[in-house]
């Protein structure tokens, strides 16, 4: 052999009248990983020659450094126990014994492609086990409700009265400055457009229509998708994490009876509520623009708009909020109880719950309005 | 050794030039840790220093603040009154960005694993190696491998998520990950808490072969008296909120108090 010295940093083989020497010198460390791979790499051994190993020089040694150094003499033909080690202290032999005894290949995982068919196939069973898992949870509430109607000692007034609050009065502030916001921005662009025409009084037949009969129900029911369709989702999930609801049942109660359908009482008797003050916020609005832009006096507005606003619009713009209420809920606790025992499935849950709510508002919503077209 | 247990008697009210130095060289030390939670004084005063190589447990009833000393020697809650000092280092005086390069050099296990849920195990381990270095993906793989073998986890369960190991394995799995940074020093929440018999003088076992080999200190809590004689170098005894008994197994086991006296009479 006449390669010459190696001499960088970390190791250096010479040889010896007994044959090759490899002394390590330096800190063996995670940190110099890369760059201790590289010399070991550059290292070119003629197999069956006996080695060396030197430690007497070496600053320090660890286990990802040790493992590294065994794999790269595996690879060149040098079991651990053909290697000769000298000048290493008794920790370090200690280490270096642990990592040539619990060594590892690198095992990469199999790269997992998905095939076209493989990715259907993954989404229909994933859609077949969504609906089982929905049509379970609806006949679960169904079933607790009849139970409810038959028993109405099983109400739990005080979770009810808690969400009622929660859902309820809570929301009110946030209902009533975004409906009061929304009645202003509606009446004012409407307003640009009905003075072309010099017809301002027409402003209040607009904006009572549009109000009460879709955006006072849409905007508030979205509202509570976001606020309270979240909360109901990300608390439940939480207990289903920490195993609360399991501890429910155990304890002979129906879960659906303690958590679900407080909820989803609270929800179908508020909503309307909300709806109504949401209503009157966003009128409100509108009359204090319509003043103010368009010279139209709150008691011409308020006249006028009692002459043109039949109650059957405003009383359609309230029947639909309980079904709103019913989608968002079941929603809710349908995606809180899915929730599976990791911190991101909660995460994930809450997102659906909003997204799923939402679309389900709008799609009802749209399911009215082409079933009663000519409402009055 | 001595020198130590005496300090760590000693080191409550007037820490003597024998205290000093051995507080100082020591890996931890906590002196005159004072900590008031939920309206009493969870530690009054509680002192002692681990040497470097040592096995160190802290033992006590539920309650006694056994957790609430780990966090604040690790940094993550700080005593009212008192010291704690890493590697020499005051806790207290150091920086954000001191404390974090300080929290580099020591892992901690925690009780229940806190293992990233969204992360297979695989990727759990490599999460602080990728922090802090540049690994091309075949040393990263290695090293993470040799991590796991060394926790004594089985290969297969490392492209697994958390969710879906047993108790023993998420554990072995969180050992993983706090000795993915080569740390000098190991704090461990109750590490056989929740494990099998067997299953936790197995952990003993590999905690024990992990300390002599790669030479680390390590400060656990616990409840198990076989972790206690498997284990443990030295047991420091926390009793409302002193340091009541600080030795090894032998010596605490003989100790007169009788909190010590009925613990150790739990092991037939």
């Amino acid at each position: 052999m006449t390669a010459p010295p190696h001499s960088d940093g970390y190791c250096r083989l010479e040889t010896g009248a007994t044959g090759a020497v490899l002394r390590l010198t330096g800190h063996w460390r995670l940190a110099n990983l890369p760059a201790l791979h590289a010399e070991l790499s550059g290292i070119a051994l003629e197999p069956g020659q006996p080695l060396t190993v030197d430690g007497s020089a070496l600053a320090s040694l660890d286990s990802a450094a040790a493992n590294r150094l065994l794999t790269q003499l595996g690879a060149l033909g040098y079991a651990f126990d053909r290697l000769r080690l000298v000048g290493f202290g008794p920790r370090e032999m200690g280490l270096l014994r642990l990592v040539a005894e619990r060594r590892a290949a690198c095992t990469l995982p199999p790269l997992t492609r998905r095939g076209l068919r493989r990715m259907v196939g993954w989404h229909v069973f994933r859609l077949g086990r969504a609906t089982v898992s929905t049509l379970a949870f609806l006949g679960q509430t169904a079933q607790a409700l009849a139970q409810l109607i038959t028993r109405p000692g099983l109400l739990r007034t005080r979770e009810l009265a808690v969400q009622l609050e929660m859902v309820g009065l809570r929301a009110v502030p946030i209902i009533v400055m975004m409906n009061w916001l929304i009645g202003v921005v509606f009446a004012y662009l409407l307003g640009i457009q009905v003075q072309k025409f010099g017809a301002n009084i027409f402003v209040v037949d607009g904006v009572g229509l549009a109000i009460t009969r879709e955006l006072a129900p849409l905007i508030t029911a979205v509202l509570v998708a976001g606020r309270s369709g979240a909360a109901f989702t990300a608390h439940l999930g939480a207990m289903k994490v920490n195993q609360e609801i399991d501890a429910i049942a155990v304890m002979g109660l129906s879960p659906w009876q303690v958590l679900v359908l407080p909820r989803i009482l609270a929800l179908a008797l508020m909503l309307p509520l909300l709806t109504a003050v949401a209503d009157v916020a966003g009128i409100l609005g509108a009359a204090l623009v319509a003043d103010w832009h368009l010279g139209v006096t709150p008691t011409t507005f308020f006249d006028r708009l009692q002459e043109r606003l039949p109650l059957n619009t405003v009383v359609f713009g309230l029947v639909k909020t309980p079904v709103f209420a019913l989608a968002i809920a079941l929603i809710a606790c349908h995606k809180g109880f899915a929730v599976q025992r990791d911190a991101r499935s909660v995460g994930l849950a809450t997102t659906a719950t909003v997204v799923h709510s939402i679309v389900a508002v709008i799609l009802i919503d749209a399911a009215f309005a082409v079933a009663y077209p000519e409402i009055k | 050794m001595t020198a130590t247990l005496t300090a760590a008697r000693n080191g409550q009210a007037s820490p003597g030039t024998a205290a000093l130095t051995a507080t100082q060289t020591a890996v931890v030390a906590a002196e005159g840790v004072r900590t008031r939670l939920g309206g009493r004084w969870v530690h009054d005063g509680v002192s002692f220093a681990v040497p470097r190589g040592q096995v160190a447990a802290l033992i006590g009833g539920s309650g006694t603040g056994k957790t609430v000393l780990l966090r604040e020697l690790t940094g993550l809650e700080r005593p009212i009154e008192g010291r704690v000092r890493l590697f020499g280092q005051d806790l207290a005086g150091l920086s954000p960005a001191a404390l974090n390069d300080l929290r580099r050099r020591f892992g901690l296990l925690f009780q229940d694993g806190a293992l990233f849920s969204n992360l297979s195990v695989a990727e759990n381990v490599a999460a602080p190696i990728v922090e802090q270095i540049r690994l091309p993906a075949d040393l990263l793989c290695e090293v993470v491998n040799l991590k796991l073998s060394l926790a004594g986890l089985p290969l297969e369960a490392a492209h697994r998520r958390p969710s879906e190991l047993s108790g023993g394995m998420r554990k072995r799995a969180a050992l993983a990950r706090a000795l993915a940074l080569e740390p000098e020093l190991l704090f461990l929440d109750e590490p056989t808490a929740g494990l099998d018999p067997i299953g936790g003088r197995e952990f003993d076992r590999t905690l024990r072969i992990l300390a002599d080999s790669l030479g680390l200190t390590v400060l656990l809590t616990t409840h198990d008296l076989d972790t206690l004689y498997d284990l443990v170098d030295r047991v420091i005894v926390l009793h409302e909120g002193k340091v009541i008994a600080d030795g090894t197994v032998a010596e605490v086991a003989r100790a007169a108090h009788p909190w010590i006296r009925s613990y150790f009479s739990t092991r037939q």
